[in-house]
């Protein structure tokens, strides 16, 4: 039938068949467009910069654990320093509205699993101190003293070390 | 802003005094060099904020002559729980300037207030005062 037939239309070389279904295949789309289907997905929230600092905080307190296992004898000098990452972690937990992550679970796991060498904390303890300087000097209005503190603290932590 | 850096100029003229007395007590060339270092370095604070409420037109208030200490300086153990004292006075006046500050001012508050936390470490070191740290310096209480 005439109907089912490709119709060459004049202007734009196209057939009307191929017009109308484009056209339909359009239409569809919009609709489902509308629908939601083929919406981009909302982009997942950048992470709290902030993350960082607790996340550095509950590994190096479980890095000073670690190391009392392998020479309990530290655990007198150093388990203070210890605590003060752990109360860092509370602190910077409630700020963050989360629970304060297990160490396992937690990326900034720079000392690794096995026990670390004072040496070792000690540059882990440097980086931590950066890590928190910097969050600080960018730091909202309503952070920068706490963030400021914790900083200056692994600074201690580093003479600490000595 | 002004305020906070009053503070903390009223902190650095303290402990300016304050190491003057410490030093004379403490044993060993080294212990003296290092209160000596730490005098200059609250000299240093002390000038940067003289100028930066200068440059505010903020008023600068003006050192007592004197201070009248919480206890006897008579030998090093006095002088260092002095020593101590102090810095931790010092982190306290620099931590509430973080809030006021930005940029090169936020970072020079900062400087000050973890230098005199690390100096406070290493006199409880030398006074065997345990723990050593504390978790928040410049945090009152």
């Amino acid at each position: 039938m005439v109907l089912t037939e490709s119709v060459r239309m004049s202007r734009t070389g196209h057939s009307r068949r191929w017009v109308l279904g484009a056209a339909g295949a359009g239409l569809g789309a919009a609709a489902l467009t509308g629908c939601g289907l083929f919406d981009d997905p909302e982009p997942p929230a950048a992470p709290d910069p902030l993350q960082a600092v607790l996340d550095e905080a509950v590994a190096l307190a479980a890095a000073y654990d670690r190391l009392f296992i392998s020479k309990p004898d530290l655990r007198a000098r150093l388990g203070p320093l210890a605590d003060d990452h752990r109360a860092h972690a509370a602190e910077l937990a409630r700020l963050l509205d989360t629970t304060v992550p297990s160490a396992a679970a937690s990326p900034a796991t720079g000392t690794g699993a096995t026990a670390a060498g004072l040496a070792d904390l000690r540059k882990t303890e440097r980086l931590a101190q950066k890590t928190a300087s910097t969050y600080c000097l960018r730091a909202p209005v309503a952070r920068a003293a706490l963030t400021g503190s914790i900083a200056a603290c692994r600074a201690t932590h580093v003479e600490a070390l000595r | 802003m002004s305020d906070q850096l009053a503070v903390a100029l009223a902190a650095e003229e303290a402990a300016i005094y304050a190491y003057g007395l410490v030093g004379v007590q403490l044993d060993g060339a080294d212990n003296r060099d290092e209160a000596r270092a730490a005098q200059q370095a609250h000299r240093q604070r002390r000038d940067y904020l003289v100028l930066r409420l200068a440059r505010a037109s903020s008023a600068t208030p003006v050192a007592p002559a004197g201070y009248r200490l919480p206890f006897p300086i008579t030998d090093q153990a006095s002088a260092l729980k002095l020593a101590i004292q102090v810095e931790d006075g010092v982190a306290q006046a620099w931590r509430p300037v973080l809030p006021v500050t930005e940029n090169a001012d936020r970072s020079t508050a900062l400087s000050a207030l973890t230098d005199a936390a690390v100096r406070a470490t290493r006199w409880r070191r030398l006074a065997e005062v345990t723990p050593v740290t504390m978790a928040f310096p410049g945090r009152p209480g």
